[in-house]
């Protein structure tokens, strides 16, 4: 059983990781005006409602590498076993700037170059708990 | 904010005093801070029962989970000036991000609006003994849920990722990196109460450290220390009475707004796009432009910071500063250079967030600065991220 930080599901992201442990990603969409949000927050930063009634939709778990770091020391519990390990920033292909950060499974020494196409994977961290990495796609 | 400061020039500061900047004071930090202030308030020719303001702002900038105390982890404007023994008419910390100039506009607008007469404007910086970003968190809640989880986490993998993301997309590199941590460092050494006193770096040694967030090494980072710094403000009518020089605010630019990201994620885009709002406002708010400063005092708490202020700045186009500094830019023995980290900045003094570059502005303009002085008459002393934080312009006539 890991000791990295488990996520701790609310009232609001529960849809979230009930998803996330099936291996779906979804995103929060804003029932007024159908943008995404991440993370969602209590009002919508797209038109401003206040009641965003953010729904949990499947997205596809496509997108492009903007950047990324090797980690070689972790100041959080339970990642040192799996030093170093790379960390990418993916912007997701369903909306412009909608941007998410994950493990890359692929390696520390997996060459990597700004607009790489990764798609999602998921990290079984505990029973029930799935969080989100990414990996490569093959060209 | 549409226009010019209406209190250009009508502020100033009129003394100031730090303590030495350790890694551990043989002090509370609160003892350090009252003893701080009261320097300063007797460097200003002033009593503590002249000084009716306070401000500052709080920040321990750590993502450890250290216990936060005020009079002992922090100080805030309101312990202190009950710790002073003053009676102060106004008391105000700032809570948003780019502490320094923040606090430094809620001094200048008390002073202008009349709200005090003499204000106190302190900071306070704390290495805690334990890890200072260690965190034994084993639940991630609340906005951490997005990023914990996956190990993205605390400053390092914050400043890493738009680092990265420049070094890609400029074809930037880190052998050029260290001409601004060896600049920092030679600065610094030449200060008395800096932690790296006598202490330089060579290229050498910077490119020989361990990668910590590829690319980032421990001396792309300022390091945690104790120390307190404390500046007086009062009107520039008052100013004149008083033993030094004194040395005016022109104005100051604060960020703005920045898009909605996940917690510590700040793209490259991101800061480059809400840095030059930045600078827009400060130039719109002083009066002036990049051409009037011969003492720009970038930030650097992360080594790429001092790139990204020249170039919202301009200084230098955006994409350029990495060569501007690697060609000898802000050397500040090479005349004709921009001295941009002359007062050695964050990586040259420690962590002290912002109050290397407004003292480096308060000396040299003050002319209080020794053996070190430059013939500088306009300066800007920037804080934090350009698209999170902010700037002020100093200048030693009005302007």
């Amino acid at each position: 059983m890991t000791t990295r930080p488990l996520p701790e599901p609310d009232e609001q992201t529960a849809p979230f990781w009930e998803a996330a442990a099936d291996h779906v990603l979804t995103l929060a969409r804003c029932a007024r005006c159908g943008q995404f949000s991440l993370p969602p927050d209590v009002v919508c930063p797209h038109c401003g409602t206040t009641d965003p009634a953010f729904a949990f939709t499947p997205v596809s778990g496509r997108g492009m590498v903007r950047s990324w770091t090797v980690v070689r020391q972790a100041f959080l519990p339970g990642f040192d076993d799996d030093l170093p390990f790379v960390l990418v920033d993916v912007e997701l292909t369903e909306q412009p700037g909608l941007r998410l950060i994950g493990r890359l499974l692929d390696g520390a020494d997996a060459p990597l170059e700004p607009g790489d196409a990764v798609r999602l994977a998921f990290e079984d961290v505990a029973p029930g708990v799935a969080v989100p990495a990414f990996e490569l796609t093959s060209p | 904010m549409t226009g010019r400061f209406r209190a250009a020039n009508q502020v100033a500061i009129v003394g100031y005093a730090q303590s030495a900047i350790e890694r551990h004071a043989d002090q509370t930090l609160g003892a350090l801070a009252v003893e701080t202030a009261r320097q300063a308030i007797a460097d200003a020719g002033l009593r503590v029962s002249d000084i009716d303001g306070f401000a500052g702002a709080t920040l321990l900038p750590t993502a450890g989970g250290h216990r936060v105390e005020d009079g002992v982890s922090i100080v805030s404007p309101n312990w202190l000036a009950q710790h002073l023994g003053a009676d102060p008419s106004y008391v105000a910390g700032f809570t948003g991000v780019g502490q320094i100039p923040g606090s430094v506009a809620l001094a200048v607008n008390a002073v202008a609006s009349g709200a005090a007469d003499h204000v106190v404007l302190h900071r306070a910086l704390h290495n805690p003994r334990a890890g200072y970003h260690d965190n034994s968190m084993r639940a991630a809640a609340g906005a951490q849920q997005w990023t914990a989880p996956q190990g993205y986490f605390g400053p390092l993998a914050m400043i890493a990722l738009p680092y990265n993301e420049y070094l890609q997309r400029y074809g930037a590199g880190r052998d050029e990196m260290a001409a601004v941590v060896v600049e920092a460092r030679k600065n610094g050494a030449r200060l008395p109460w800096s932690f790296w006193h006598d202490r330089p770096l060579t290229p050498e040694d910077y490119l020989a450290a361990p990668m910590l967030y590829d690319p980032v090494c421990r001396f792309d980072c300022d390091i945690p220390v104790d120390g307190v710094a404390a500046f007086v403000f009062t009107t520039a009518a008052r100013a004149r009475d008083l033993p030094h020089r004194p040395v005016y605010v022109a104005g100051y630019g604060m960020s703005g707004r920045v898009p909605p990201r996940l917690p510590l994620h700040w793209p490259l885009d991101d800061i480059l796009a809400g840095g030059l709002e930045t600078a827009r406002r400060l130039w719109v708010h002083a009066g002036i432009g990049p051409a009037d400063v011969d003492l720009p005092q970038v930030y650097d708490g992360f080594s790429p910071f001092v790139w990204w202020w020249l170039e919202v700045l301009g200084f230098c186009p955006v994409g350029e500063g990495h060569r501007f500094v690697a060609d000898g830019g802000i050397d500040s023995d090479r005349p004709g250079a921009l001295p941009a980290l002359s007062g050695g900045g964050a990586l040259g003094n420690g962590r002290m967030h912002g109050v290397p570059q407004m003292l480096e502005c308060y000396l040299q303009l003050s002319r209080r600065a020794g053996a070190r002085q430059r013939n500088a008459t306009v300066g800007v002393a920037c804080h934090s991220s350009p698209h999170f934080g902010g700037a002020v312009a100093y200048s030693a006539v009005p302007v």
